[in-house]
Order: structure tokens, then C-alpha cells, then sequence
């Protein structure tokens, strides 16, 4: 997966990540906590690295589970 | 003169020890083991001494044949380094595989950002050594594994102590470096420039 085709969902908390990762896991998702990258911030500082493509479904899946995201940006 | 070391039914470190206490006295040296992680360490060793390795598989026993070709600038170097004030090898110690204590969960995410930004940031360490639970970073199923790949395809050394993969059921499954021993991990710590111990 090249750098310019990621997406990271950014958290206003490192539980909401944690849980937004273990979500996308089971889902098969290839995603990744990462540290939040210095040009981006958040309040909380690690993201949730995943496919652009996947933004979507990640998203609702997301939704439904009641996980609050605060921002996705394209890395 | 060749001498003969004789290591086979010899568990590690035993190889590495009884051929480095030979390298002191003779250039040519043929250490005979039974197991590729003797073969691994002994020939690792060897390199850092200065001495070509030659492996022979035969019917009883794997033969190294061993021959000096340089002077050991490993040790040399590095008191050198140290005594100047200045760099030698930057090691980096995992215990665990968490950073920091409190919520393990928390750990387990601080390390896996950690060493993802290992691959992002400067100066790239020389060696990382895992020991302890921090083992388990380094197999299979590992979710910083692509992170050590990385840094690993960049030349650092990654360390994985055996001991604490057969503890832990795991010898099977390292997915990154190399399985060693406390007697490289001893040395690879005390000649090191700085060790950042996690």
C-alpha cells in the first residue's frame, strides 16, 4: 500500500481508536494505528491508517458501531 | 595449525563461547555443530572477529571452517569510541511488549507507534534487541512486523533472544532477525555507544 493511497481517521480519543481499529480488524480491513503524522493533529495522537478506497466502508461501519471520529484526511 | 572445536550436542552459547576462546590463540579454526542457530551465531561471531566462515554440511555434523583475515575492529573501535567520547553503536533495548506500565492495552499501542516511527525519524539505531515478552513483537501475527521488515531492509539489526522465544513457545515462529543468545546480547549491550532501554 503506497503512502499516497492512505487515509487516516483521526480521534479525539486513543479508547475510540483502539476501539475503531479492533472493528476494522474483525471486518478484515487493512488498517494500522499510527502515530498521528506531524502535519496533521488531533487531541489524541495516534490515527487509524487505512486504504483510501476503504474510507467509505470503514466510515459506516464506524457509524454503526457508534464510534466517533473527528476528521479523515488523505496521508 | 587447525584447531578442532568439537560442538556438537553443545547447547548455545556454548559454540560461540568455546570458539571465541579459541580465536585468541590460532588464525584457523573448524567448529563443528549439529543446529543451523549454532551455525547462525558461531558464524556472526566469526565475522565480527574478523575470520571468513566457510560452511560445510556432512553426514555428522555441520564443519565452519574458519580463517582469519583481518584483526577484530569490533572491540578495538568500539573502546576506541567510547574512551574518545563519541559514538559507537546505537542500541535499542525492548523488554516487553508494551512501553510503559499502567495500562497495557495503552502499552501496546505506544510501542507499535514507536517503532513505526523508528522507520520516520533520526538516527536509525544500529541493533534492536528484544528480550523478554518484547519477543513477540518479532513473530509471526506480529502487528509491527512490517515496521521491523522495514527498518531491518534499511540494515538495522534486529535481536531476538532465543531463550525468551523458547519460553514463550515461539522459536518456530520469528518472523524478523535473527534468534540469538545472552552472550551476543551481552556483548552487542556492554559495546554499544548508547543503549535507550525501553
Amino acid at each position: 500500500m503506497a503512502e499516497s493511497e492512505c487515509s487516516v481517521f483521526l480521534f479525539s480519543s486513543t479508547s475510540a481508536a483502539i476501539r475503531a481499529e479492533k472493528l476494522a480488524m474483525e471486518s478484515d480491513f487493512k488498517v494500522k494505528l499510527i502515530p498521528v503524522p506531524r502535519h496533521l493533529s488531533s487531541d489524541c495522537g495516534v490515527c487509524l491508517r487505512c486504504d483510501s478506497a476503504e474510507v467509505d466502508a470503514i466510515r459506516s461501519l464506524l457509524e454503526s458501531s457508534r464510534v466517533e471520529w473527528e476528521n479523515v484526511r488523505r496521508l | 595449525m587447525r584447531r578442532l572445536i568439537d560442538c556438537r550436542g553443545l547447547a548455545c552459547p556454548q559454540p560461540v563461547i568455546q570458539t571465541k576462546k579459541a580465536m585468541s590463540e590460532e588464525e584457523q579454526i573448524t567448529t563443528i555443530v549439529d543446529n543451523d542457530a549454532a551455525v547462525t551465531n558461531v558464524s556472526r561471531m566469526a565475522g565480527k572477529e574478523g575470520f571468513a566462515v566457510d560452511v560445510e554440511e556432512r553426514e555428522d555434523g555441520i564443519y565452519l571452517d574458519l580463517t582469519r583475515i583481518g584483526a577484530a575492529p569490533q572491540t578495538e573501535s568500539t573502546s576506541y569510541a567510547l574512551a574518545e567520547g563519541s559514538t559507537g553503536p546505537l542500541v535499542v533495548l525492548i523488554p516487553s511488549d508494551g512501553m510503559g506500565r499502567g495500562d497495557e492495552e495503552l502499552g501496546s499501542i505506544l510501542i507499535r507507534s514507536f517503532l513505526h516511527t523508528l522507520n520516520e525519524v533520526e538516527p536509525v539505531p544500529d541493533t534492536i534487541v528484544f528480550l523478554n515478552a518484547g519477543v513477540k513483537l518479532t513473530v509471526e501475527g506480529s502487528l509491527v512486523l512490517e515496521d521491523l521488515q522495514t527498518l531491518e531492509g534499511k540494515g538495522v539489526e534486529i535481536l531476538a533472544c532465543g531463550t525468551c522465544l523458547g519460553h514463550f513457545a515461539l522459536k518456530d515462529k520469528i518472523a524478523v532477525g535473527q534468534v540469538s543468545n545472552m552472550y551476543s546480547i551481552a556483548e552487542t549491550l556492554l559495546g554499544a555507544g548508547k543503549v535507550v532501554a525501553l
